[in-house]
């Protein structure tokens, strides 16, 4: 029989691993982190400025335009969006596919959906012209006639999309949490602590029967969040793909849209596990070189899908005989906005490539690098997708360009700002490994390590 | 409240001790505050510091319009400042929410508009034209309907002044002064004699009839000003014919037009009226008529040509004759033999461009006495100017033209200035012949090339009285600045044609305290005990023009015939005897010695815009966003070269390139224009404006300063230049970035020859078919169809529909970023090679979607269909997703980016209440002015009867002078609508999409063999 491999080094003990794992919670932050903390936190502070002032001059103050109504928000939105497909992939399907790699990285994978999905969010709401009225999206008993909404447009399907997202991936990564916060209750020496983490641990006493419910709920929160994998960015592809605009609409839309999201999703968890586990040594242990080498396989798989797709709709701009379908893609491999078609390529399918090779995919300042290319490559296929069709459509005269304006990358790296911000102050609030879930798969009296005992 | 008295002593006791009575902390303490406070009478000054600045606030608008005719006393001065008053009386006529229509004039240049200016609670706010006009019927052009916008500019002067002047003349101060003492300085200069008044031409026989009476009482020397090719028509009609005539041209009478460099459908003469005519031949069949264009630069009127070819500048003239050589060579037009020896020199240029003259040829002896050859124009007024006006004269007699497409009776009448009547006053001024200058509205500073000797004149005259609208470029060198009323807030009247009256009434009270050239008149006669023969018993121009046409105008009862003339707006006396054919008059040969080839040289041609004409409307903003038809570019000046010159001098989009003519230099940038000719490069005039105020200061360049004064006129056009390309460059604010229609079926053109055989030549129907049932609409359907046949592209329909919609004006920076609100717009694209392309025009609005694409994508149902076929924006439910503009596939959609709600006072008042200020965040687009449906509809109701066809005009329907523009219900089968969209030629704009748009097109029909092929691929079907 072919030995697994272990999936936590360094022949932890029970004990060892709840204190690893708390650790990071319960000692005062170092320099090094605050010194992070407060460069992402100054960065959503200009962040907040960039959006504030758009709230208040107009949206005028970004680069789009008439022929080009949506940009950098939009865009950015898809993005973040995206990155938070791998979080509900990893903790719930690969949980109903009883996939145990997962457990180390589940939670902050999941972490990092929540605040992607909180980044994003902000972005449809602001992108509009008036903020304050964005409200007026959601169905509700109103006074005004009273005055629904258009169920027929897909922008409303995203509302719905969006919002039950939020909701599931918050409900499932908290449950998940309970029996964690429980373990950071009882270990706190000061009464603030106890009496925070005693609220949110929401009475756990780790008894039987607790246990039961609590692996129930957790199983039917996981097949719950399942589908909304494949929902969300079916969904928000709707956006595009039910417009008449030739380059939007296709309906190779929604697969097209979940690989890529499941693709750069997986990248930024590998972006942030590698950070993790060089900020915090410990944390080699439970995430592994299998684990990045699982993700990266992920990575290199969901980067030949992206490829297909990228293939497929020039196919079928041919095949349709369209001249404004077939121009729409011809414009974006040799049209003005070239570098951004190529940029995309060459991030997405080209550089992930590199996971054919085994050395590579056990490389660490490798696997950052292209983690980070398909990022950058992402969100450029959503910048390809929204700028680059809309800039030229049906009637040339009304043909322009999309130029980004300080308030463009003012959005765009800001919420990196948020984002981290979060991100960060969740590595020191909340158990970032999952506690629980950690130690069913520890090798702590199984026959393997006894061998090893011996 | 305390007075000034009592609070000095209070503050004497002060310095003593403790006050005795104090009401205050603050003046107790003796706070500094406080005692600013007190020694002041109001809290509030009820006279402002700065007259300009919140004058109107203080004059509140209803108050006015109330009291107006009540006010008669101008004496209390002393108004408590923001005092509202109520409208328990209200004044007669005016009945809130109810708009009034008043017939009115105006008169631009060498145009004349009947107008009808509607007002609401007594304010103008849209000017369009008068039906009955027999000028312009009804068509008005863009810059006329930005008359109303004048009227409310913030620029204007509001009371009398007194400059300041250095020794330099370049001014030292301004201050205001009062109509007493200012008169009394301007009676004294007048009774010293040596009086000169310089004016823009005086167009009304009530006006020349006063200035006449000034002339005799104060011995005054006249002298005209309207354009720098003033004088030179009738010049060449005087040596040809022995009479100075402005002759009348007859488009709609001719079946083959030849315009040598005049840019008629454009900025020359009567372009509106031209339009008009024009556009009446042009349905395809037998009966249309057919343009030939010779020029040098691209014009609107060249762009509209059936065939077109290009010329060195000048060599229009070599044109002429080459026509005028192939004609005696072929006998086919009887051509004395004096001319043929001068036509002999042209053999060269005949052999060189045989093709086009031959062809040229041809068309007009096909079309002898029914064919109309023009010329003219700033951009024709180079030094041969008057041979070419002679020659084309010449050919006009030669074809038999003359007395039937040119009319010599009943023409323009009145002073519009002659070829040197500026030279001759410089001469005067230097001789010492004039020490006193009133200058009527005229910017001559601004429009004289700076080396003409007037400009150093008029700088040093002892008193220059200018009356004006602002203290412009002219006002600055004048002692005193009066204020002139804007011909909509006074009387006058207008002569276009002998015999042809028209009264120009006022729709609104002065709003500052301005007073009108004719009133100053008027006024300065009386302070010097004379009585003006019309002016009544109150001395006023009104009496004056009221009498004058007593006297000598109307027949019959007088009350009766006003009160007609001011419900029509005119009075026609000689209307059949303008359409007699008149007999064709003999041509004095002798006239034409001296003609010689032009050579063939690159030079610079100076050009007015449709636009900005000579920029006295810089001001406006919508005129400076307005885009030129043919660039597609606003907010600038440029200077257009050919794309080969571009290339040899290697010469890129908007690099700015130093233009350098006889010593006088500006700055450039460079617009690369397919269609221009190799050897020319054109600047647009009426840019550059120094002191027109806010919106047109610094706005390009001022190429009036590089023309070329030759001793007696301005020369414009063939001007030796010198080009320096330098390395900076700007962006060009351009509303359409992209030329060519990329082989998608967009415009469908197709030649006459091409439509009598199978009239829906080149329109390729797609099949389209749908899940669903149709929508049904019971009531009216309203459904729009312009014909592009007729579209010339003018674009009054954008600025008509901008007064018409309260559409914001954005400004260059963010029409660079794509931003412009233009509800309609007109593409314009380019078939075939650069160096003469064909070039179409197409207005696009919104399409009014059956299946509109966007209103399923609105999340918030804020854009919607009506069961009358409209589709509708509801502006306070839109929370701006934007997504409806994405999926239009017309792109007709406009956002409002920023807040674009705070106008410049008083600009506000142009706002036409009947719809929506937009705020910010919302999207907008073309409404088909269902504000106008609606209230067609409820005047209908009112009348007990239902909506007929022509009830609801859209307003860039009114406005149109070609009358491209049809609208109307759909569902009446007799409608006009209906039975254009009935017609072959109409077809929709990308309908394999799908979406069922209601506005239609008809085909573009060239009266040509061969169309110039869109070089992206053929412009009919794209499979």
């Amino acid at each position: 029989m072919i030995k697994r491999q272990q999936l936590v080094l360094g022949n932890k003990s029970l004990k060892d691993v709840t204190d690893d794992i708390c650790s990071l919670i319960e000692r005062m932050p170092g320099q090094k982190f605050l010194a992070v903390f407060s460069a992402a936190l100054v960065l959503f502070w200009f962040y907040l400025f960039v959006q504030g002032s758009i709230v208040v001059k107009g949206m005028g103050l970004m680069g789009i335009n008439n022929p080009v109504g949506w940009g950098t928000d939009i865009v950015t939105f898809v993005f973040w969006v995206g990155i938070g497909h791998a979080g509900t992939l990893i903790s719930a399907v690969l949980f109903l596919f009883r996939q145990k790699w997962r457990t180390s990285i589940a939670r902050t994978a999941e972490a990092m959906t929540v605040f992607a999905v909180m980044t994003a969010g902000l972005f449809p709401l602001l992108h509009t012209g008036r903020p304050w009225l964005a409200y007026w999206l959601l169905p509700y008993p109103n006074q005004r006639g009273p005055l629904w909404v258009n169920f027929r447009s897909p922008l409303l399907w995203d509302v719905f999309a969006v919002s039950t997202y939020a909701t599931v991936s918050i409900v499932f990564w908290y449950i998940g949490m309970v029996p964690d916060l429980a373990a950071v209750r009882d270990r706190a020496k000061n009464k603030i602590r106890k009496l925070a983490y005693g609220a949110l641990s929401l009475g756990w006493r780790g008894t039987a029967k607790q246990w039961n419910h609590f692996e129930m709920t957790y199983m039917l929160l996981a097949g719950l969040a399942t589908p909304l994998v494949l929902s969300v960015h079916s969904i928000v592809s709707f956006d595009f793909a039910v417009a008449n605009l030739p380059g939007w609409h296709t309906t190779i839309f929604p697969p097209y849209f979940v690989a890529g999201a499941i693709f750069s999703g997986f990248g930024m968890v590998v972006t942030l596990m590698v950070i993790f586990r060089e900020v915090v040594p410990v944390f080699k242990d439970y995430i592994t070189m299998d684990h990045m080498e699982n993700m990266n396989k992920v990575i290199m798989t969901t980067g030949l899908l992206v490829g297909y797709a990228y293939g497929a709709e020039f196919f079928i701009a041919w095949y349709s005989g369209s001249p404004y379908e077939q121009f729409a893609f011809i414009n974006r491999a040799v049209g003005p906005y070239w570098w951004s078609y190529w940029t995309m390529i060459i991030c997405n399918v080209f550089i992930p490539q590199i996971f054919w090779f085994k050395s590579m995919r056990r490389n660490i300042k490798v696997m950052f690098v292209v983690s980070i290319f398909v990022n950058i490559g992402m969100w450029f296929e959503r910048f390809v997708i929204t700028v680059t069709s809309l800039h030229r459509d049906f009637i040339p005269s009304s043909w322009g360009m999309f130029e980004f304006t300080f308030y463009d990358y003012g959005a765009i790296f800001g919420s990196f700002g948020m984002f981290f911000t979060l991100f960060l102050l969740y590595t020191r609030v909340l158990p970032a490994i999952s506690i629980c879930e950690v130690k069913p798969v520890l090798n702590v009296g199984r026959e393997e390590s006894h061998d090893k005992a011996h | 409240m305390q007075t000034r008295k009592d609070t000095d002593t209070t503050l004497n006791q002060e310095k003593a001790g403790s006050p005795k009575y104090w009401q205050s902390l603050e003046q107790w303490r003796q706070d500094p505050e406080f005692i600013k406070m007190a020694e002041k009478e109001f809290v509030s000054s009820p006279l402002s510091s700065d007259e300009g600045k919140d004058g109107w606030a203080r004059r509140e608008f209803l108050k006015l319009m109330g009291a107006s005719l009540a006010l008669t006393s101008f004496g209390c001065i002393r108004r408590p400042a923001q005092k509202i008053v109520p409208y328990a009386k209200r004044p007669e006529e005016i009945v809130p929410g109810i708009a009034n229509y008043y017939s009115s004039s105006f008169v631009d240049g060498d145009e004349v508009f009947g107008l009808i200016v509607k007002t609401r609670e007594g304010r103008p706010i849209k000017v369009d034209g008068n039906p009955d006009f027999p000028l312009n019927k009804g068509a008005v052009s863009a810059r006329a309907v930005s008359h109303i916008l004048s009227l409310y500019d913030p620029d204007r002067l509001t009371t009398p002044k007194k400059n300041l002047l250095n020794k330099e003349r370049t001014n030292r101060d301004t201050v205001s002064v009062t109509y007493e003492d200012l008169d009394k300085a301007v009676v004294e200069a007048l009774n010293a004699g040596k009086v000169g008044v310089l004016s823009k031409p005086v167009t009304g026989p009530s006006g020349r009839a006063l200035l006449n009476e000034f002339k005799n009482k104060f011995k005054t020397t006249n002298y005209y000003f309207n354009d720098h090719t003033q004088g030179v028509e009738e010049k060449a009609q005087q040596e040809a014919y022995g009479s100075a005539v402005t002759p009348r041209y007859e488009i709609d009478k001719a079946d083959f037009i030849l315009s040598l460099g005049a840019d008629f459908l454009g900025a020359h003469q009567s372009s509106t009226a031209y339009t008009k005519q024009f556009s009446s031949r042009r349905s395809p069949g037998e009966d249309m008529n057919k343009l030939t264009v010779v020029e040098s630069l691209l014009s609107l009127t060249g762009s509209n040509a059936d065939e077109r070819y290009t010329v060195a500048p000048g060599e229009e003239l070599n044109f002429v004759m080459a026509l005028i050589y192939s004609l005696s060579q072929s006998g086919q037009a009887r051509i004395n033999s004096q001319v043929k020896d001068i036509a002999t020199q042209f053999k060269a240029f005949y052999g060189q461009h045989k093709e086009a003259v031959d062809s040229v040829v041809s068309d007009l002896v096909k079309a002898k006495g029914k064919s109309l050859v023009l010329t003219g124009g700033l951009n024709t007024q180079h030094e041969q100017a008057l041979q070419l006006h002679l020659a084309v004269q010449y050919l006009n007699n030669v074809l038999g033209n003359d007395g039937k497409t040119v009319k010599y009776r009943n023409t323009r009448t009145g002073s519009w200035g002659e070829v040197d009547s500026l030279s001759q006053l410089a001469k005067d001024i230097e001789s010492g012949k004039i020490e006193t200058l009133i200058v009527n509205d005229v910017n001559v500073v601004y429009q004289l090339s700076s080396d003409h000797p007037l400009q150093s004149a008029i700088r040093g005259l002892k008193n220059v009285v200018y009356v004006g609208d602002r203290i412009d470029e002219t006002g600055q060198v004048a002692h005193y600045v009066i204020p002139v009323d804007h011909p909509l807030e006074t009387w006058n009247d207008h002569e276009p044609f002998d015999g042809l009256y028209m009264i120009q009434q006022p729709t609104i009270r002065p709003l500052y305290d301005s007073r009108s050239f004719e009133q100053s008149m008027i006024q300065w006669m009386t302070l010097d005990g004379a009585t003006p023969r019309y002016a009544g018993d109150e001395s006023l121009w009104f009496e004056y023009v009221q009498n004058y046409w007593k006297s000598n105008i109307t027949r019959g009862s007088f009350d009766k015939a006003w009160t007609e003339v001011l419900q029509n707006g005119y009075y026609d006396s000689s209307a059949s005897a303008r359409d007699n054919n008149l007999p064709s008059r003999n041509f004095n040969e002798s006239a034409l010695r001296g003609i010689k080839p032009v050579s063939s040289k690159e030079s610079l041609v100076l050009y007015k815009t449709i636009g900005l004409r000579d920029g006295n409307l810089a001001n406006v903003a919508w005129l400076q966003e307005f885009p030129d038809p043919v660039t597609k570019i606003c907010w600038d000046n440029y200077l257009v070269v050919s794309p080969k010159y571009a290339e040899s001098q290697k010469l890129k989009q908007g690099q700015m390139v130093e233009i350098k003519v006889a010593g006088k230099q500006v700055t450039v940038p460079v617009h690369v224009q397919p269609g221009v000719h190799e050897k020319a490069v054109g600047l647009a005039v009426g840019y550059g404006r120094s002191a027109a105020g806010k919106v047109a200061d610094g706005v390009g360049v001022n190429a009036f300063k590089l023309a070329k004064f030759d001793g007696k006129e301005m020369i414009a056009a063939g001007l030796d230049y010198e080009l320096k390309a330098t390395k900076q460059s700007v962006p060009l604010a351009s509303v359409q970035d992209h030329h060519s229609m990329e082989g998608r079926q967009i415009v469908v053109e197709a030649t006459l020859d091409q439509f009598m055989k199978k009239p829906s030549s080149g329109i390729h129907k797609h099949k389209v078919f749908s899940m669903w049932s149709k929508h049904k609409y019971p009531g009216h359907k309203w459904a729009m169809t312009i014909d592009l046949s007729k579209c010339t592209g003018c674009s009054a329909c954008m600025i008509s529909c901008q007064s018409e919609n309260n559409i914001p004006v954005v400004g260059k920076k963010y029409i660079l970023q794509g931003r412009e609100m233009h509800w309609i717009r007109v593409d314009r694209y380019y078939t075939g090679e650069p160096e003469n392309p064909g070039v179409v025009y197409q207005p696009i609005a919104c399409m009014h979607c059956d299946n509109a694409p966007c209103e399923t994508v609105c999340p918030v149902i804020a854009t919607s269909h009506t069961d009358e076929g409209l589709n509708q924006m509801t502006y306070n439910r839109c929370v701006g997703t934007r997504y409806c503009a994405n999926n239009c596939p017309y792109k007709v959609r406009r956002f409002n980016w920023f807040d674009y709600t705070e106008i410049r006072k008083p600009t506000e008042m142009a706002l036409n209440p009947e719809v929506t200020v937009r705020a910010r965040g919302v999207m907008e687009k073309c409404t088909f002015c269902y504000h106008k449906i609606r209230g067609a509809k409820e005047q209908a109701k009112q009348d007990g009867r239902t909506l007929v066809d022509g009830d609801v005009k859209t307003a860039c329907q009114e406005a149109c002078p070609a009358d491209a523009i049809v609208f109307g219900d759909m569902n009446d089968p007799d409608s006009k609508i209906s039975k254009s969209l009935g017609n072959d030629r109409t077809y929709g704009l990308i309908e394999e999409v799908n979406a069922q748009p209601n506005l239609k097109f008809l085909s573009k029909i060239r009266n040509t063999k061969k169309l110039k092929n869109d070089h992206a691929g053929n412009s009919g079907g794209h499979h």
